[in-house]
């Protein structure tokens, strides 16, 4: 277990500097100016050529190296030890200021977004796909194994007929249609829940019920099909033949060995809930960090790009790797 | 099973709990602003939402009277100036009350060190070459990027970038026309006559900045000698600004609260104590917040929702007809008539004529990219194609916003005192289908006057190139079929990615192209100057003599009326001779507001709005007194020709 883990863990920077080499290398050939305002006056040549420059954006092999210096924190350690971090602390408290925070690992100034960089909306953005993601999965998976079990205690009935159609909708809808319905439905014709806000414990309902929907859809139908296996083992005939009542036999005995493929899908689906909420983040107006992805690409903010492909490339590496422990963790027949 | 179920439960409970934060209660004044700020650093703006948001933030030396259809220069910072005889020299004085948000009072040095900003070539300010008018500016900024090339070669004169740094401020203080003698008096030398220079100490990108806080930000680099930009001090906490309203709170892609700066000199006049900026990411979620009453008004609205939102407003119009008559004949303003009006949903739009115009490039090289000669480089080819094309039928069937048809280049009426010419007419303004087919001959003599009597035999295929998205192709198929059909030239349709498009057009690569300009101060060079010979947004590379001529006199002549005479014949020979771009509609500026709820908002065509100036009636804070548009003054431009729309 231990080799697995860091076997992975010494992957991770080989894995990060092919992404790092194959995303600039595409970020790069998109054409125009990224420090152009697309709709705006023409900056002279001249400016235009000293905007490039100031970000070195005027030659990739230079690029290349400073903003490798920057992400991996080498510059942080050099100006640390040099003692320029020090010096700009001290220059600031005498003026009576706080000094601008030098993140460890730098990502750079979003070119779109002047003032802001990308550390700073990374830090805003991520946690709020983190937690919309994350209450997604909770929700989907109460959902899920809820309709499975009401699917599986009657196999073929009128409920069970129901939980699958519902199951199959939940997986063919795209969120942007259920998400809208929902919309309009408990924020316009009812309106119950807030339309574009973010911040409270309402606002998270129909985004998180929408994200949640498809992933609820296929954890309904594992858990159906896990436990109408369960139900016909043996084991379960036994505890029934002990005079178990029927409850204690499907969420004591039942349950839990249904459950297993349902919590394998979990590891992964969990990845997918927190990174790939773009559509129900646009939908909702939620500002969490799959927006970036596209609106980072469109502006050619090559710095945004770089820092959120790498942000997930990590913590796709590291949801891969838990998801690996947790099976030898589960089941021992694996590993 | 159980134990699952509460960790299930206790992970959703701390989920929650991270997602929430205190919720704020909502703003006296929530506006929707089309996107999120990219930047409130003054010297680094470029974006119309972006200025918006500054000019309550930040307030420069003068500020436009936007209420006034005049749009006359009126004390802000500075409380008073004069003017040399020359018009060379400004002297400006900073009202005695003028207080940054930390108390400090703002001071000439504070305007100084700002405009020395916008002249560095480190800042790379968008609107460097404004400041380009300042004396020893030009020569300053050669000089500095000159010599921070001179660092990078490894044959600089200075040891390394701080000494270099050293050398730039002094150069700056001996070499270039801004002094400031005492706190409050500012100096501004001109290197020449600019007769518009007032209106661009307006703009947001003149206003001062806080030295002892952007100095933390900004740092000579000891081994390239550029200034290091590190962002963080246009937000909170850090900021420190001078403008009605400070920036408390500012959360990336999520919105804006604005707060009345608590030492602002004027705040007897705010009517507002908090504005809510939200960032709405999706034009239909915004369009949503504002039914639903989550915004109160919006300064943009998403091309697809203008279409509906103008055909309700038309047909309410329509409803009220004779009442409207008579309220334009007591000499209301539109947003006066709306507000007399009944209550109805439709009555929330707003439409009125702004300062841009869209329209059709030809590029006017020679040669085009591949060699080849290019036809459009005579001007008899450019006015042939201009009568052909249906600016009618383009505004009143594909953009159906109430845009009127352009056949100048400045929208009439936007620049006081300036009459424009009136441009070449096209088949759209045919009555009769005679009239249609005199047009249409004279464009086809021509062609042939120019060497090409068999258009079928015309050498190129006419490309149109355009960007996708907010309807471009439907104006571009219009075109080529009036071209097809009416002149018998072959034609082709090039859609093309937003920043491809810009590079094509940059480079000259193309031969023809949509395109539209917005104007920044109020002078018709703010238009014109894009047609010189060489000028950075001559995308049609234009370039005549006798055009170029006329604005170099314009430069040197003295006597305002006889200069804006100078630039109305060059304007002339643009849109009536030489045809480098068809005008084809100016733009409309569209705003979602309730009449009877919201006042001081701007209906004059330079589509300045200052969102300090506005009330909210009814709510019990400030005057709640209507705030509409000063009386026109008689014999003043700016009739309703323009168009309102409404």
């Amino acid at each position: 277990m231990t080799g697995l883990i860091l076997r992975r863990l010494a992957q991770l920077p080989i894995i990060l500097l092919v992404i790092y080499t194959v995303t600039l290398t595409l970020a790069w050939s998109i054409p125009g100016n990224p420090l152009e305002n697309p709709e705006g006056r023409r900056p002279s040549p001249e400016v235009a050529e000293q905007m490039l420059r100031q970000y070195d954006l005027d030659s990739y092999p230079r690029f290349y190296v400073t903003y490798l210096d920057r992400v991996t924190g080498l510059r942080y350690v050099r100006d640390r030890m040099g003692g320029e971090i020090a010096e700009r602390r001290d220059a600031a408290e005498a003026a009576g200021f706080d000094a601008p925070e030098q993140p460890v690992f730098d990502f750079g100034p979003s070119l779109q977004y002047d003032d802001w960089t990308v550390n700073e909306i990374i830090a805003g953005s991520l946690p709020v796909s983190i937690t919309l993601g994350g209450v997604a999965i909770v929700i989907a998976t109460i959902i899920g194994v809820a309709a499975g079990v009401v699917g599986a205690v009657k196999p073929n009935s009128a409920a069970d007929f129901a939980t699958l159609v519902i199951a199959l909708v939940g997986i063919s809808l795209p969120s942007f249609v259920i998400g809208t319905v929902l919309l309009m439905v408990f924020a316009v014709w009812v309106p119950l829940l807030p339309v574009s806000e973010w911040g409270s414990a309402r606002a998270l309902v129909l985004p998180s019920v929408t994200l949640s929907l498809p992933f609820a859809a296929y954890i309904a139908r594992l858990t159906r099909f896990g436990m109408i296996e369960t139900l016909a083992s043996d084991y379960v005939r036994t505890a029934r033949a002990k005079g178990a009542s029927e409850l204690t036999v499907l969420v004591k005995h039942a349950l839990p060995n249904a459950f297993l493929p349902v919590l394998s899908y979990l590891g992964p689906a969990t990845a997918f809930a927190m990174t790939g909420s773009f559509v129900v983040e646009k939908v909702f107006n939620i500002p969490g960090i799959g927006q970036h992805f596209v609106a980072a690409v469109q502006n050619k903010d090559l710095f945004l790009i770089m820092g959120v492909v790498l942000v997930f490339a990590g913590l796709l590496v590291v949801f891969n790797l838990a998801v690996d422990v947790l099976y030898r963790f589960v089941d021992p027949r694996v590993g | 099973m159980i134990r699952v179920s509460v960790v299930i439960a206790l992970l959703a409970a701390l989920l929650i709990a991270l997602g929430s934060g205190s919720s704020v209660p909502r703003a006296d004044l929530v506006v929707y602003n089309g996107q999120e700020p990219t930047t409130l650093d003054p010297q680094r703006l470029s974006w119309i939402p972006d200025m918006r948001v500054a000019r309550v933030v930040y307030e420069p030396l003068v500020q436009n009277d936007v209420l006034d259809w005049n749009a006359t220069i009126v004390p802000a910072a500075a409380e008073t100036w004069t003017v040399s005889e020359d018009g060379l020299t400004y002297t400006f004085t900073i009202r005695p009350d003028a207080r940054w948000t930390n108390g400090e009072p703002v001071t000439s040095e504070h305007f100084r060190y700002a405009w020395r900003r916008g002249m560095l070539p480190d800042i790379a300010s968008d609107y460097a070459a404004m400041f380009r008018y300042v004396r020893g500016a030009d020569a300053f900024y050669e000089w500095r990027a000159s010599q921070l090339a001179a660092i990078e070669r490894g044959d600089s004169p200075y040891a390394d970038g701080l000494e270099l740094w050293q050398a730039t401020l002094e150069r700056f203080d001996n070499t270039v026309g801004l002094r400031a003698p005492d706190e409050r008096t500012f100096v501004v030398e001109l290197r020449e006559p600019v007769p518009y220079f007032l209106d661009l100490c307006a703009f947001a990108v003149f206003a001062p900045v806080y030295p002892p806080l952007v100095d933390q930000y900004e740092t000579p680099d000891v081994r390239t000698g550029r200034l290091n930009r590190r962002p963080g001090w246009t937000r909170p906490p850090a900021i420190v600004s001078n403008g009605a309203f400070a920036v408390t709170d500012w959360k990336f892609k999520r919105g804006l609260r604005l707060e009345q700066n608590p030492h602002y000199w004027n705040r007897g006049s705010l009517n507002v104590r908090t504005i809510d900026l939200p960032s709405i990411g999706d034009p239909s979620a915004a369009v949503l917040a504002f039914r639903t009453g989550a915004v109160d008004l919006m300064v943009e609205v998403a091309a697809p929702y203008r279409g509906e939102i103008v055909r309700d407003k038309l047909g309410f119009r329509a409803d009220h007809a004779s009442e409207v008559e008579r309220l334009r004949a007591r000499g209301l303003d539109t947003y006066a008539i709306d507000a007399s009006l009944p209550d109805d949903p439709r009555n929330r739009a707003h439409i009125i004529p702004a300062f841009g115009t869209y329209f059709w490039n030809f590029n006017c090289s020679e040669t085009l990219t591949d060699g080849r000669p290019n036809p459009f480089s005579d001007s008899r080819v450019r006015r042939a194609f201009a009568l052909v094309i249906d600016k009618k039928s383009i505004a009143d069937q594909v953009r159906r916003l109430g845009e009127p048809t352009a056949d100048v280049l400045i929208p009439p009426g936007s620049i006081g005192g300036y009459a424009g010419p009136e441009g070449l007419p096209n088949i759209g303004d045919a009555a009769t289908e005679a009239e249609r087919a005199t047009i249409v001959a004279r464009a086809r003599a021509l062609l042939a006057d120019a060497g090409y009597p068999e258009p079928g035999a015309f050498p190129i295929t006419v490309e149109l190139v355009f960007n996708k998205d907010s309807g471009h192709d439907l104006i571009a198929q219009i075109i080529a079929k009036n071209w097809q059909e009416h002149l018998g030239v072959p034609v082709s349709l090039a859609q093309k990615e937003l920043k491809v498009y810009r590079e094509d057009l940059k480079n000259h690569a193309f031969v023809t192209s949509r395109a539209g300009w917005f104007g920044d101060y109020a002078d018709p060079t703010t238009f014109l100057d894009i047609m010189q010979t060489g000028d950075g947004n001559n995308d049609r590379n234009f370039s005549n003599e006798k055009y170029d001529a006329l604005l170099t006199r314009a430069r040197t002549t003295t006597d305002p009326r006889e200069r804006l005479s100078v630039l109305a014949e060059a304007e002339r020979m643009l849109v009536e001779e030489e045809l480098p771009m068809v005008p084809i509609f100016h733009y409309v500026s569209m705003y979602m507001f309730d009449p009877a709820k919201i006042t001081g908002m701007s209906e004059h065509p330079r589509t300045k709005q200052n969102l300090f100036l506005i009330d909210v009636l009814g709510d019990g804070v400030g005057a709640d007194l209507p705030r509409p548009m000063k009386p026109r003054e008689t014999g003043a431009m700016g009739d309703e020709a323009g168009g309102s729309g409404g």
